[in-house]
């Protein structure tokens, strides 16, 4: 699971109001490199939840991310090469995703988070 | 293995189930939803004969006291299981292309976010390579055949996207919707999609028409009337529990012959598992209850035996969710489709907040339509 994707996932159990940004658990990850493509980097940045980016990938030991950001950022070749190793390159392969609500468990497994709900929870 | 006696022992009507096997975390249900089978060919042995030997004739009323996300259990065992058993014979059958959505996704914009819902084998995803795609399917067996192509995946329930609203810049739900067995189900998994893509974002569904090209073809299949009960009772044959992703995850190489089926591999096809060898199958007999406005079917997916794995095989047999095919050498699944009518998706999206319509076609037996979210 990258962080990106981390980014978009949100605890959807019945009755959760408040199941965004799930924490991050992670026993194994790696870093698996990816194409740099700055257009890409662009067109996503408003889309991410920054302070939930740079939380996520402290879990994984990267900090250096700036803690502020704005648009004219995304001229910097050195932040987007950080923005980018950060959203893609960093994988969570075993670990959990916990509900900042209930603090259910989401598993992830093999990199795949299974984000299944129990019959008692729909 | 499940014994002939354990599956008698559930018969009895209780209010609250439990589920038996250990293998999975016990979880009290709140209401278990029983489809009655009514004038379905019996040749599926105790287990079919089970479900249709009710005369009871309920109807269903979507809005009962079952959430509308909860899993009814004609899903559970006729789209759940049975992908789970065939995923990785499905995944080698699913490789064309499909003109329409290649095209849907060849004119999003660069550095688009596409979700997939209800993504199977992950035909579709990376397919367009500007794009970013993020893939989910209820079935553990084809997410980790997706998984193992690294595209980026998880098992989630279409009816109830675990994503926070407006992520996506476009989302395509590709011959999934069909495999939800009432209306509010359907509708409820058109509104997430709407729901977790952006504001102008576009949203392609396509589905299983009734009016489909090839006549022939629905003969193979089995019409269902299916009455629906949601109450507080057991299901006379136990839910085996999912079994281990691991099972399945053997690589069998990509083939144009899936032991019978008589697909050209470049000449794409809607999403469809006929088995084209079997010219003797009986037609499928209504009782008078099966009329023209027939939607409900049973279609068979045949496993060939060296394909399939021994133990998940077994267990399958022996619970009724497959039968033996000698003459074929496979095993025949059924799966469970509402195939849609002319215009119902419009109908359906009608009625959800949002969403208007900007195209809607007729291709290969499939009905689809493009939304945009407003």
């Amino acid at each position: 699971m990258r962080l990106l994707t981390h980014n978009m996932l949100s605890c959807n159990i019945k009755g959760v109001t408040n199941g965004y940004p799930l924490t991050i658990e992670a026993s194994k990850w790696m870093a698996k490199e990816v194409d740099f493509n700055g257009d890409f980097l662009r067109n996503i940045f408003v889309k991410i939840e920054w302070k939930v980016l740079i939380e996520a990938a402290k879990v994984m030991g990267y900090t250096d991310l700036p803690v502020e950001v704005d648009s004219s950022m995304l001229n910097s070749d050195e932040f987007l090469q950080k923005f980018h190793h950060a959203l893609l390159e960093i994988h969570v392969e075993e670990g959990a995703l916990i509900c900042p609500e209930t603090g259910r468990k989401f598993p992830v497994h093999k990199g795949i988070p299974n984000m299944l709900l129990n019959e008692d929870e729909v | 293995m499940f014994s002939d006696s354990l599956i008698r022992s559930f018969t009895a009507r209780s209010s609250r189930i439990k589920r038996i096997f250990s293998s999975i975390s016990s979880r009290d249900f709140r209401c278990w939803e029983t489809s009655r089978l009514v004038g379905m060919e019996v040749d599926q042995g105790q287990f079919a004969k089970d479900l249709h030997s009710s005369n009871e004739k309920s109807r269903i009323e979507d809005d009962c006291c079952v959430s509308v996300q909860s899993t009814p259990e004609i899903e559970k065992k006729f789209v759940h299981h049975v992908y789970d058993a065939i995923a990785p014979h499905f995944s080698s059958t699913r490789f064309a292309k499909w003109p329409k959505v290649a095209a849907f996704l060849n004119n999003l914009s660069s550095g688009s976010v596409v979700l997939d819902a209800g993504c199977g084998n992950g035909k579709y995803l990376g397919f367009n390579p500007e794009c970013f795609f993020i893939g989910c399917d209820i079935s553990p067996p084809l997410i980790g055949i997706c998984a193992g192509r690294d595209h980026e995946v998880l098992v989630a329930d279409a009816v109830n996207l675990p994503y926070r609203d407006g992520f996506g810049d476009a989302a395509i739900s590709i011959a999934v919707l069909h495999h939800l067995s009432t209306e509010s189900r359907r509708k409820k998994a058109i509104e997430e999609l709407i729901r977790v893509v952006k504001k102008g974002g576009l949203v392609l569904i396509t589905v299983w028409a009734v009016e489909q090209e090839n006549r022939s073809l629905v003969t193979k299949w089995t019409p269902l009337s299916i009455e629906y009960e949601e109450e507080w009772i057991s299901s006379s044959i136990p839910v085996p529990p999912r079994l281990s992703s691991e099972i399945f995850l053997e690589s069998i190489p990509e083939i144009e012959d899936d032991g019978g089926s008589l697909r050209d591999k470049d000449k794409p096809r809607s999403d469809m598992d006929v088995d084209f060898r079997d010219h003797n199958e009986k037609k499928n007999s209504g009782d008078g209850k099966i009329g023209e406005n027939q939607q409900e079917y049973f279609v068979p997916w045949h496993l060939p035996y060296h394909q399939a794995e021994i133990n998940a095989s077994a267990s399958a047999i022996a619970t009724g969710f497959a039968r033996k095919d000698d003459k074929k050498g496979a095993l025949v699944f059924n799966r469970y489709y509402h195939v849609f009518a002319e215009g119902e998706l419009q109908r359906i999206v009608s009625g959800v907040a949002n969403a208007i319509i900007v195209d809607k076609f007729y291709d290969k037996s499939n009905w689809c339509i493009v939304l945009k979210k407003k």
